[in-house]
């Protein structure tokens, strides 16, 4: 069984000294944070971290720790990216030793009113959606086996092509996630 | 502007964790790549989202299938991208059944034409009460008669008594049937444009509870498409609805455009779809006229 470590929580001052390295001006320092945290949570996913977060903590901790050596470096991100890269690789000797049980995803949410919600948030959040945009997902959808690779090239005609259409796509299945959340949360409470 | 864009199967390869034992230059190369080049990142995610398809369709080979299951699916993030993916699905897998179990259920096979409205309660038989009257008074009539042929009659009544359950049981299961059927949804079929009509325009009842129309539409041309519509109605300046539609093209070469479309702007009144195609050529635009009755 792996060993459950505490959950890491960067600490304020070391955050208001991360925030100030990044900038003097307090809403540009935030947008670069929110840029930087948001670039390196998606690298920790992709490279199949369980616990994106935490490692992105652990970078700004070492990245903190340093500040003093790197004050003049030019380029946050760039610097960031480079402690993230050996906190990634020290995660993966860590994760080697220990075997994870990954769950098979459910379906459904455990919670049958809470599944039911959630459907009832996708109809919303697709009322939502520009004309065009529900137009799209829902051709995309809209067809089963040999009918939908034809609707979907038909799709992609118009659209620009197949990558473009699988990047319209991928924005608007973000859109619609991030909806759904919301509302699900708002139903809740 | 994409002349330097990874191979989309790079990334694959990438996002299964392939890359980070045994080509570390290229795993190194294309994550700083995903870190600093805002394009790169987005065709990352549609393959990360390609992945996922892949998976819930079954179409992975068993190398991919067990790369997901250990390395693609460790993070929650990823398993919870899964979890909505297979959420969309099932809902327009149930709306897709529904406008199939409506179609099926009015339509003989071949003929277009369809009602204007579609009442949700038609799937129970109107007869069907009729039937039920029909068997409670004839128990009535015997069981009057019994009075006087009590020893003759038991057997019948008792044969009507059971029929009558079964008949019962049977509108029973076909009302909840019906109330299965989410009723959120109208469907409106149109075959005949305003040049073609001149008969009565096609009627739709919008109820409290309805959200959306299936909208069919018959088109006269075998055009693949695609078309410009705009939903009209008088009084209003410009479109109160717009699309860009490709057509359904069934086997036999007949063309229908799809769609649905939200209730809330509705009022009573007469709307029209007015379809064109941008192709040259073409013609002119068509006018679909069709009424909205909202119900009290």
């Amino acid at each position: 069984m792996a060993a459950q470590e505490e959950k890491r929580k960067l600490t304020a001052e070391a955050f208001g000294k991360f925030l100030r390295w990044l900038s003097e001006n307090d809403e540009l320092a935030v947008r670069e944070y929110q840029r930087i945290r948001a670039k390196l949570i998606r690298f920790f996913i992709h490279k199949g971290c369980i616990d994106a977060d935490d490692l992105f903590d652990k970078t700004v901790d070492i990245v903190v720790g340093k500040i003093e050596l790197c004050a003049e470096y030019p380029n946050p991100l760039a610097y960031c990216y480079g402690v993230a890269r050996n906190v990634w690789h020290e995660d993966a000797r860590e994760r080697k030793s220990v075997t994870l049980d990954v769950d098979v995803p459910s379906p459904e949410h455990p919670d049958p009113k809470v599944h039911e919600l959630e459907l009832q948030c996708v109809e919303r959040c697709l009322d939502q959606l520009s004309p065009g945009d529900r137009d799209i997902v829902s051709r995309y959808h809209g067809e089963q086996g040999r009918d939908k690779i034809e609707r979907r090239k038909l799709l992609a005609d118009v659209v620009g092509g197949m990558n473009a259409l699988r990047i319209k796509m991928c924005r608007i299945r973000k859109e619609l996630r991030i909806c759904v959340v919301e509302c699900t949360k708002r139903l809740l409470n | 502007m994409n002349r330097n864009l990874p191979d989309r199967s790079l990334i694959r390869e990438y996002l299964l964790g392939r890359l980070d034992t045994k080509e570390e230059e290229v795993e190194l190369q294309l994550s700083q790549d995903i870190v600093f080049n805002d394009e790169v990142a987005e065709m990352v995610e549609s393959i990360e989202e390609e992945i996922i398809e892949d998976f819930l369709d079954g179409t992975l080979d068993s190398a991919d299938k067990d790369a997901v299951d250990r390395y693609f699916l460790r993070p929650p993030e990823r398993r919870e991208k899964l979890r909505f993916a297979r959420l969309l699905r099932q809902h327009f897998e149930e709306r897709h059944d529904f406008v199939e179990r409506r179609f099926d259920a009015v339509l003989p096979p071949g003929v277009h034409v369809m009602p204007a409205t579609l009442e949700i309660r038609s799937a129970v038989p109107w007869w069907s009460h009729f039937r039920t009257y029909g068997q409670l008074a004839v128990l009535i009539l015997l069981s009057v008669g019994g009075l006087i042929y009590i020893s003759s009659i038991r057997k019948y009544q008792a044969r009507l008594e059971d029929q009558l359950a079964r008949e019962q049981q049977h509108s029973a299961s076909l009302v909840q049937e019906a109330k299965l059927v989410p009723s959120s949804m109208v469907p409106l079929t149109l075959v005949s444009d305003r040049s073609r009509g001149g008969g009565q325009i096609p009627e739709i009842e919008i109820k409290p509870i309805t959200q959306r129309i299936i909208v069919e539409i018959a088109l006269q041309s075998h055009s693949t498409g695609p078309f410009d519509i705009h939903l009209e109605t008088t009084g209003e300046k410009g479109p109160t609805w717009s699309a860009h539609l490709l057509p359904l093209i069934s086997s036999s070469g007949d063309a229908r455009l799809m769609f649905d479309l939200p209730v809330q702007d509705l009022a009573s009144n007469v709307y029209s779809f007015v379809v064109l195609s941008p192709l040259p050529g073409a013609g002119r635009p068509k006018h679909y006229d069709f009424r909205v009755r909202l119900a009290k």
